[in-house]
């Protein structure tokens, strides 16, 4: 019950802030701010960072992982690796670097914690591929997941119209109960606004991102 | 069911304010296609993304207006009365944005 009340809550807290994307880029351009929430059955997670050059983003990442029944807080760098820019498409190769605490609610003490991620992306005006992967020392264990994605946009719109894209994520995190699982989605953005939203079947579990850029 | 409702109430805090935080005041945009100034880059395929167009250049004083063209892959940007931009500072901007600048053309004076 209070577990169940916690969880509410923080799903609360972090949705008053803004939904993440895995998939979304973390870098901005120079002096913005992003937003960036994600909700799904395994962690919900606020990332609010600032971008002091093309390159990189800093901020704060909070994530209270409901599989494994912890809650990471601390601050997140990303580094844009290389992106490479043609004609008709894009693509990204970023590092995520994370170090903070993370308490397991009781279990044990709360540790000194941090993760390492790296994050691709390829898009042209019509597809999307992307992947991510994240490893976590949470000082009282470990946790590996990875998450790949492909999209297509259905319609080509031009700047300043409501953009749509139908997506199937593929997660694979080998420490929960069902370690592979299929997510279809739909990517809107308009304007700084990216909002996802998706269904698992197989677990019957809502996805909802949301991505700000200020 | 607890994540929906969550969700849904997440969605009610976050829409209208925060949308209206997100524009740009400095910053707008033109549907004519006579520009002081149209660059034509590489990479910029997505909407999302390109805002930073908007925000880059909208940051800079003698930049009165920018439209971007996403089938084109082009930047037009508009001055202030009696306002240059010189083509590396065009560059710098553009590269700052996320982009790779192809060309620069600029209209008659």
């Amino acid at each position: 019950m209070l577990r169940n009340a916690v969880r509410t809550l923080c799903l609360i807290l972090l949705g008053a802030g803004l939904f993440q994307s895995a998939h979304a880029r973390p870098v901005s351009y120079p002096g913005g701010w992003t937003s960036m929430q994600q909700n799904n059955g395994n962690y919900s997670a606020l990332h609010l960072h600032y971008s002091p050059t093309a390159y990189d983003s800093i901020g704060l990442y909070s994530e209270r992982n409901w599989t494994q029944d912890w809650h990471f807080t601390g601050l997140q760098y990303n580094r844009l690796i290389n992106r490479w820019n043609t004609p008709n498409s894009q693509a990204n190769l970023y590092l995520k670097l994370g170090a903070g605490q993370a308490d397991p609610f009781g279990a044990a003490e709360a540790e000194l914690a941090g993760f390492l991620g790296v994050g691709a992306d390829w898009e042209t005006r019509r597809w999307f591929v992307s992947y991510e992967g994240r490893v976590y020392d949470t000082g009282f264990g470990q946790d590996a997941r990875q998450s790949a994605r492909i999209g297509l946009a259905p319609y080509i719109g031009d700047y300043g119209d409501l953009h749509t894209w139908l997506m199937l994520q593929i997660d694979h995190n080998p420490e929960v109960d069902t370690p592979v699982k299929l997510t279809p989605l739909v990517r809107l953005f308009y304007d700084v606004q990216l909002l996802e939203i998706g269904y698992t079947p197989e677990v019957e579990e809502l996805l909802i991102n949301w991505v700000i850029r200020f | 069911m607890k994540q929906i409702q969550a969700g849904l109430l997440a969605l009610s805090f976050a829409l209208s304010p925060t949308a209206a935080l997100a524009d740009t005041p400095s910053a707008q945009t033109e549907s004519a296609k006579t520009s002081d100034i149209v660059a034509k880059v590489n990479g910029m395929v997505c909407d999302f993304c390109a805002r930073a167009v908007s925000k880059v250049f909208g940051k800079n004083e003698a930049v009165d207006m920018v439209y971007v063209d996403l089938d084109a892959g082009e930047i037009h940007v508009d001055l202030k009365p009696g306002q240059t931009l010189d083509d590396a500072t065009v560059a710098k901007l553009i590269k700052k944005s996320g982009y790779d600048l192809v060309t620069i053309e600029r209209a008659e004076a």
